[in-house]
C-alpha cells in the first residue's frame, strides 16, 4: 500500500488529533456511506486508546460530525453534539476497557437505520488521519476510502465476479483492485472493487439487476 | 512500480538522475496518482498557505483551548522578541512561536495541517514559515521543502505507524522534526544526502519520546514540544549542512524507532496512563475537568 505525499502533509483538518479527531470523522464518513440509509440511532463502541481519550481528543465529536456527513476540515465539528441533537440522531458512547485484540484506535458502529435495518461496522484509525474499515456485518473487508469503491454481498456462486467486472469493463472504467471473500461456501460472499473513477448510476443499476445480490454500495472516495 | 522504497534507494535515485529529493518525490507521486507536477505543486501550495494562515491566527490569539489548559503562549513569545532578555535570534523565536501557534490553534479545534499528524503539526510550519518571514526564502523553495518533508514522512510511514498510540510521541513530534529538518535543508538548497542526514540526526535526538498527554488532551506537553521541535529540527539541519554525518543511516534509525515503539509500554502511548499524565498535578486537573471516570459522553 503506497502512501501519498498528501496523506503525510495533510489533511487540512480541525484539531486536536489526526488519529482521534480526523480519523474518527473519516471512519464515520465511511460508516455513513456504507449505511446508505439515514442513521437513526448509533452506539459507538470504543476500544483501547479511543476508549481512554475519546473526550479529550474530540473523538466523540468527530464520530458524530462524520456520521452527519461533515468532512475533516468542517469548523462545526466542535459543535457536533448540538448538530446531532438538532438532526435527531440518537447516540451513545460505550468505552470498552477490557483487554481485546483490536488495534489501538478502534470503533464499532452499531447502527439502527431509518428503515429499521441494523448494521455493524468496525473501523480503525492508523495515524495521520488514515483509516480503514475491517468488518461490515461480520464480513472481513479492507475499505480505506482512498478510491471510489463498489462493495457487495452476494450469493457465493460461479460467474458473479465475471458478470460484475463485465458491466464495469463495458463502460471502459479501470479496476484498480478487486478483493473477494466468503463466510461459507455456496452461501454468502463479499466483493470489493476499487476503481479509478466512481461508477455512473446506470452501471450500478445494471449490476443491481444481477440476481442474488443482497447488498450493493457505490462509495465515492473520501475527501483528502 | 515505485521508484524507491527506502531512503537508501531514494538517494541512489537522486544520484542517478542528478535531482533533488523534492523532484524525485514529485516524479513518484505523479506516477502513483496520475497528477502532473504543476497540479501536485498547486496542492502543496494550498497546504503551505493553510500553514501560514494557522500560524498567523495562532500568534495573534489569546483564546484559551477548549479545556483552558493552553493558549496565548505563541503571542507571549512573539512579544518577548523585543525584550532585553531575549538572547536568541528572531529566527529562533519565530520558529518557537510558530510551532506553539499551530498547536494552540489545534487545541482550539481550529484548522491546521496534519504533518504528519495533528499532534506533530507544529514542526514543519515552524521552520518553513519562519524561513520565509525571517530569511526571505522564496515560497517556491519552501514549497519544495514541504514536498521533501512529505517524502521523508512517507518513507518513514512504510516502516512504522505514525501515531502516538502505536509508537509514542517519537512517531509524531519525532518524525515531524525529521521531516522539518529535511525540509530546511531542501529549502536552503542542500544535497539529498544532507536532507537525509538532517532527518536522521533529528530523529535520533527524539527517539524514545513517550506520548503522555495530560488528561488525554493534545495540549500538555504537546504544545511546548511543538514549540521546541522546529528549533531542534533547524539545529539538525545546520549540523547536516555543515557536513556532519549520521553514523547510522536513516532507514536503520527509523527501524530502531519502530522497535523502541514496540518496546514502549502501552501506558506511555497516548493512553494518559503514565508519564506527565499520571503526575499529581495532571490527575488533579483530570478529575476537575472530567469528573469521575464515566462510561457515557459528557453532554449526553
Amino acid at each position: 500500500m503506497n502512501t501519498s505525499l498528501f496523506d503525510i502533509v495533510g489533511p487540512i483538518m480541525v484539531g486536536p488529533s489526526s488519529s482521534h479527531t480526523a480519523g474518527a470523522v473519516r471512519l464515520a464518513n465511511l460508516a455513513r456511506l456504507i449505511a446508505e440509509q439515514p442513521v437513526a440511532e448509533v452506539e459507538f463502541v470504543l476500544y483501547n486508546s479511543f476508549a481512554k481519550t475519546y473526550q479529550g481528543h474530540g473523538t466523540d465529536r468527530g464520530l458524530l460530525a462524520g456520521l452527519l456527513g461533515y468532512p475533516v476540515d468542517a469548523a462545526c465539528i466542535k459543535d457536533a453534539y448540538q448538530l446531532a441533537d438538532a438532526a435527531g440522531l440518537r447516540y451513545t458512547m460505550t468505552p470498552v476497557f477490557a483487554k481485546n485484540h483490536y488495534s489501538p484506535n478502534t470503533v464499532q458502529f452499531k447502527m439502527q437505520l431509518a428503515n429499521g435495518e441494523k448494521m455493524r461496522v468496525v473501523g480503525h484509525s492508523v495515524g495521520g488521519g488514515k483509516v480503514y474499515i475491517s468488518k461490515i456485518d461480520g464480513y472481513n473487508v479492507t475499505l480505506r476510502g482512498a478510491y471510489p469503491t463498489l462493495i457487495m454481498f452476494y450469493k457465493d456462486q460461479p460467474g458473479m465476479i465475471w458478470q460484475v467486472s463485465k458491466a464495469i469493463a463495458e463502460r471502459g472504467i479501470n479496476i484498480a483492485s478487486l478483493h473477494c471473500s466468503r463466510n461459507e461456501r455456496g452461501v454468502q460472499a463479499f466483493m470489493e472493487i476499487c476503481l479509478d473513477t466512481l461508477l455512473p448510476q446506470e452501471v450500478v443499476d445494471e449490476i443491481r439487476t444481477i440476481s442474488d445480490i443482497y447488498m450493493l454500495r457505490n462509495l465515492d472516495k473520501l475527501s483528502p | 512500480m515505485t521508484l524507491y522504497n527506502s531512503f537508501e534507494e531514494l538517494l541512489s535515485y537522486c544520484d542517478e538522475h542528478q535531482c533533488s529529493i523534492a523532484e524525485a518525490a514529485l516524479t513518484q507521486e505523479g506516477r502513483l496518482s496520475g497528477r502532473n507536477r504543476e497540479d501536485l505543486l498547486a496542492g502543496m501550495r494550498t497546504i503551505l498557505q493553510q500553514m501560514r494562515d494557522t500560524v498567523a491566527s495562532g500568534i495573534a490569539s489569546e483564546e484559551k483551548s477548549m479545556s483552558g489548559l493552553t493558549g496565548g503562549d505563541a503571542k507571549r513569545l512573539m512579544g518577548f522578541m523585543a525584550s532585553d532578555q531575549c538572547f536568541l535570534s528572531p529566527m529562533e523565536i519565530r520558529m518557537m512561536a510558530y510551532g506553539l501557534a499551530t498547536l494552540e490553534e489545534n487545541s482550539r479545534m481550529k484548522k491546521i495541517v496534519a504533518c504528519p499528524t495533528a499532534g506533530g503539526s507544529g514542526s514543519v510550519p515552524a521552520v518553513l514559515v519562519a524561513l520565509e518571514h525571517e530569511k526571505g526564502i522564496d515560497p517556491e523553495r519552501t514549497t519544495l521543502g514541504l514536498v521533501t518533508a512529505g517524502c521523508i514522512g512517507e518513507l518513514v510511514a512504510r516502516r512504522m505507524f505514525l501515531s502516538g498510540s502505536a509508537a509514542g510521541c517519537q512517531a509524531e513530534v519525532g518524525v515531524a522534526s525529521g521531516m522539518a529538518a529535511g525540509a530546511v535543508v531542501e529549502a536552503l538548497g542542500g544535497t539529498p544526502q544532507q536532507v537525509i542526514t538532517a532527518a536522521a540526526i533529528s530523529m535520533q535526538n527524539l527517539m524514545g519520546l513517550v506520548c503522555d498527554p495530560v488528561a488525554g488532551l493534545v495540549e500538555v506537553p504537546c504544545v511546548v514540544r511543538n514549540g521546541l521541535s522546529g528549533v531542534q529540527a533547524a539545529a539538525s539541519a545546520t549540523m547536516a549542512l555543515a557536513g556532519i554525518r549520521s553514523f547510522v543511516p536513516l532507514d536503520e534509525v527509523v527501524d530502531a524507532m519502530a522497535e523502541v515503539g514496540r518496546l514502549m509500554s502501552p501506558r506511555l502511548k497516548e493512553s494518559a496512563d503514565g508519564g506527565l499524565a499520571q503526575t499529581p498535578t495532571a490527575l488533579k486537573f483530570t478529575q476537575s475537568f472530567f469528573g469521575p471516570v464515566q462510561g457515557s459522553s459528557p453532554e449526553a
